[in-house]
């Protein structure tokens, strides 16, 4: 074994996350709040931005999303991490969670790029073409760490 | 319009349609219980559950047993699983039996009983 990942799962929060049965409990209940934040607050904008609801203002509805989905997506993350050390050879080795990390990777760059380049007030580019690959891609990660559970 | 939002709707309901393969709770089992004897040659213990490679007989038999809670309220130790122990399994199959892969209801080590299912039968 990779002497990082040794580390990584002798560590104090790794053999909590092992060996508890309320702490994994908890932080698997954490994972799937950020999950529902983050891809209820993001399915809703992105439909808009595809053209669903037309009357309904971009930017109204961004100002409340983009934030809910942002802490979503954190607590995701940081629930996702003590999830991962409970077992980090076995995730590794799966190709279904690498997948998984390369489409966080692509959704979260893809959110940063957007809200780096644009404005949801003057967008320079097609609002369909940014909603409709995000969609794509967090239905994606969705699919892809629930079946992690039913994969070698 | 009419076909963006259609094209939304195959998608969502594409991602429900996801056929379930295995691992988590019973549906994976054939429903029937076997009973296997071996030796133990690797444990991997831990949530979400534990996995035993078994050697029974020349085959190689992957055995899910609780995690770390369940196998405690059985009256079983991580030190039990050791590697080289004669174990007794009984538990249902997968049910594709060629992949040896069983999930354990009860344990015996040296003829004692350790139920991790108590009352299912």
């Amino acid at each position: 074994m990779d002497p990082l990942i040794e580390t990584l799962a002798a560590s104090d929060p790794a053999q909590m996350m092992r060996s508890g049965r309320w702490i994994y409990a908890a932080v698997s209940g954490g994972h799937v709040l950020g999950i529902a934040l983050l891809i209820g607050a993001i399915a809703s904008l992105d439909l808009r931005l595809i053209g669903l609801w037309p009357t309904v203002p971009v930017p109204d509805l961004a100002r409340v999303l983009v934030p809910v989905a942002a802490i979503g997506l954190t607590l995701a993350m940081m629930t996702g991490l003590l999830l991962f050390l409970a077992g980090p050879a076995d995730y590794l080795q799966m190709r279904l969670f690498l997948l998984k990390l390369t489409l966080i990777a692509c959704g979260t760059g893809h959110a940063v790029w957007f809200h780096s380049t644009n404005s949801f007030a003057r967008p320079g580019v097609a609002l369909w073409r940014v909603g409709l690959p995000s969609l794509l891609i967090w239905l994606a990660v969705l699919i892809c760490g629930r079946m992690l559970a039913f994969v070698d | 319009m009419l076909t963006r939002r259609t094209l939304t709707f195959a998608i969502l309901v594409g991602g429900f349609a996801t056929p379930v393969l295995a691992h988590h709770g019973w549906r994976w089992t054939s429903g029937d219980n076997i009973r296997l004897t071996g030796i133990i040659q690797s444990a991997s213990l831990g949530n979400p559950h534990g996995v035993l490679q078994v050697d029974a007989d020349g085959e190689v038999w992957q055995v899910e047993v609780g995690q770390p809670w369940r196998n405690e309220r059985a009256g079983l130790t991580d030190d039990d699983f050791a590697e080289g122990r004669e174990i007794v399994i009984e538990g249902e199959p997968s049910a594709d039996v060629e992949e040896r892969r069983l999930k354990a209801e009860r344990i015996w080590f040296d003829g004692n009983l350790h139920e991790l299912y108590p009352g299912r039968s």
